[in-house]
């Protein structure tokens, strides 16, 4: 009886739960408690990491530097970006199957259109920038063009799915109303779906920008200048109150994006 | 009658025989396992305004969207023939544009673009692309939509986004936009359903005006200037006032087809007694098909 019992309460939930407590239990076990688990001189050398905040480098000389590669980085990443959308956005409207859209259902052909963008976008996106930096280093060098490209092929990847879905949320109605006016697909693309979906798709691509700023400031090793490079120089030095400054730069490049794209999604509101 | 109307039709034969301007030859949809309409055969002449009356589920938006070309009869698109053309078969464009567009319960404005841009998407038909991406950035053809515009009451609207005007507003910019359009047949699903009485006496009275209105566009190759008008609707009083036929759709077959004015109360409530059948219903398949 009270086997029985036990078996109507081990379902699938509180199976899995035990499941991975005895496998925490398990990992835990496993784990060399003889070696320390940080290294002995870290907390030291954090606190003077920290310490370096206060202040960090605010000569005028290195601000100047810091101006510069923040110019820099945004220059790359709005590159990047641009090429991007203006990559993604054809890829994510094939994607997406709105202008192969018949009254009547869908066809064969939609849908092997459709797979195959996914597929190109999917495989665009799978690949990291950084790897698709060291491929273009490899293939044409170390040149601002290799980071820009190798940012805008993983980004186009990434926002061709994310425009292609926003695409396919539009609501139905008024683009159904906009057919039964004669309106050809490309017509409805662009009086329906792309005016409805334009705050999401605006939003992301700014959301998009950001992760842009950041994966430019880190490109710095394939040879282009910019926040990366210079926190990179700054490390080897073991400069760490330069090194605060330039992370202040690159915060503030992302919250002044943060900021620009509120001001624009707020002017769209309807 | 309407079989032989279509057959001379096809033939191409040019005899002086009153042809029916919109003829449904035994058109029925199936969606997977509902009926949405059980074969019915319909002939509508030229500027006839026809009230569509039945419960939900009765196949009255199947109708219509069958006679939008929004959707294919089973028996193929040549079992609807407006003017001598199939809307099913158009392709979008000019030619389908000029014959025949839909006003619907919910207005279906793009709630993105302001009232003059919705309105002129009443021309996308006629426009090219490269005029309609234009016409985004340099609205094409503002005089016409401020003519319209005024004609519905609302001129002011114009720079409006359609989410901030109520709903009667809504209908009207729906409206102004099937003035731009300028179609043989308006077709109008519910046009009344979400209005209070006094919109929807308005609204009627403007859709009415559209059948004789000269939208300015002509109409293509027709040249007629008299309009039909279809819609579907509830309310016996506007019926009486606004329609000249009225015919009655009950489990998606005709349950009677009289002149507007001989619509009694009794006779609607007979159709509208469902019992307890729970048979077919509307399905939401497609586009945007419903029922209110």
């Amino acid at each position: 009886m009270s086997l029985r019992r036990l078996q109507t309460w081990l379902t699938g939930p509180r199976l899995l739960t035990l499941g991975i407590v005895f496998a925490l239990a398990w990992s835990l076990s496993r784990v060399d408690w003889q070696q320390p688990i940080g290294h002995t001189g870290g907390g030291a050398a954090a606190l003077q990491v920290l310490l370096a905040l206060f202040p960090p480098e605010l000569s005028p000389e290195f601000l100047r530097i810091c101006v510069v590669s923040s110019w820099h980085t945004l220059a790359y990443a709005v590159a990047g970006m641009s090429l991007a959308v203006a990559l993604g956005l054809p890829l994510g409207v094939l994607a997406s199957g709105v202008l192969a859209q018949s009254a009547d259902g869908s066809g064969a052909r939609r849908w092997t259109l459709m797979a195959s963008v996914r597929f190109l976008l999917a495989a665009m996106r799978s690949v990291h920038e950084l790897v698709w930096a060291l491929l273009f280093v490899a293939a044409v060098g170390l040149s601002p063009m290799a980071a820009i490209l190798a940012m805008a092929i993983p980004y186009a990847g990434i926002l061709g799915r994310i425009y292609a879905e926003q695409l396919q949320d539009v609501p139905a109605e008024p683009v159904a109303a906009l057919r039964t006016t004669g309106a050809s697909s490309a017509h409805v693309l662009l009086y329906g779906y792309i005016p409805m979906a334009l705050p999401d798709l605006l939003s992301y691509t700014f959301y998009r920008l950001e992760c842009g700023i950041r994966a430019a400031a880190i490109m710095s090793f394939v040879g282009i200048d910019g926040i990366g490079f210079q926190i990179e120089l700054s490390l080897a030095d073991l400069l760490f109150r330069q090194v605060w400054t330039l992370l202040i730069f690159l915060v503030a490049l992302v919250v002044a994006v943060d900021w620009w794209s509120s001001r624009v999604r707020r002017s769209m509101a309807y | 009658m309407t079989a032989t109307g279509v057959r001379l039709r096809r033939a191409g034969e040019q005899f002086a025989v009153a042809k029916p301007l919109v003829a449904i030859d035994s058109a029925s949809k199936v969606y997977g396992t509902n009926r949405g309409l059980a074969p019915l055969s319909l002939a509508i002449n030229a500027g006839e305004r026809v009230a569509l009356v039945g419960p939900s589920g009765s196949g009255k938006t199947t109708l219509l969207r069958l006679l939008a070309g929004a959707l294919v009869p089973d028996q193929g698109p040549r079992s609807v023939i407006i003017n001598g053309k199939s809307p099913g078969e158009l392709k979008p464009g000019r030619e389908l544009a000029s014959l025949v567009g839909i006003v619907s319960q919910r207005f279906d404005l793009v709630p993105h673009l302001p009232v003059l841009h919705n309105v002129l998407a009443g021309r996308l038909g006629h426009w090219s692309l490269a005029r309609s991406v234009l016409s985004l950035v340099w609205p094409m053809e503002r005089r016409a939509a401020q003519q319209a515009l005024a004609r519905v009451g609302i001129a002011d609207k114009i720079n409006e986004r359609p989410g901030r005007l109520s709903g009667g507003e809504q209908q009207r910019v729906a409206i102004a936009r099937m003035m731009m359009q300028s179609p043989l047949v308006i077709l109008a699903d519910e046009p009344v359903a979400s209005l209070d009485p006094a919109r929807a006496e308005e609204v009627m009275e403007l859709l009415v005006g559209l059948v004789s209105l000269d939208m300015g566009h002509g109409n293509g190759d027709d040249g007629s200037s008299q309009r039909t008008l279809i819609a579907s609707l509830h309310t016996a009083s506007l019926i009486r006032r606004h329609f000249t036929r009225v015919i009655g759709l009950r489990e998606s077959r005709v349950q009677f087809d009289l002149p507007a004015g001989e619509l009694d109360d009794a006779v609607l409530d007979e159709l509208y007694d469902l019992g307890d059948d729970n048979g077919d219903v509307e399905p939401l398949a497609g586009l945007a098909a419903r029922d209110g």
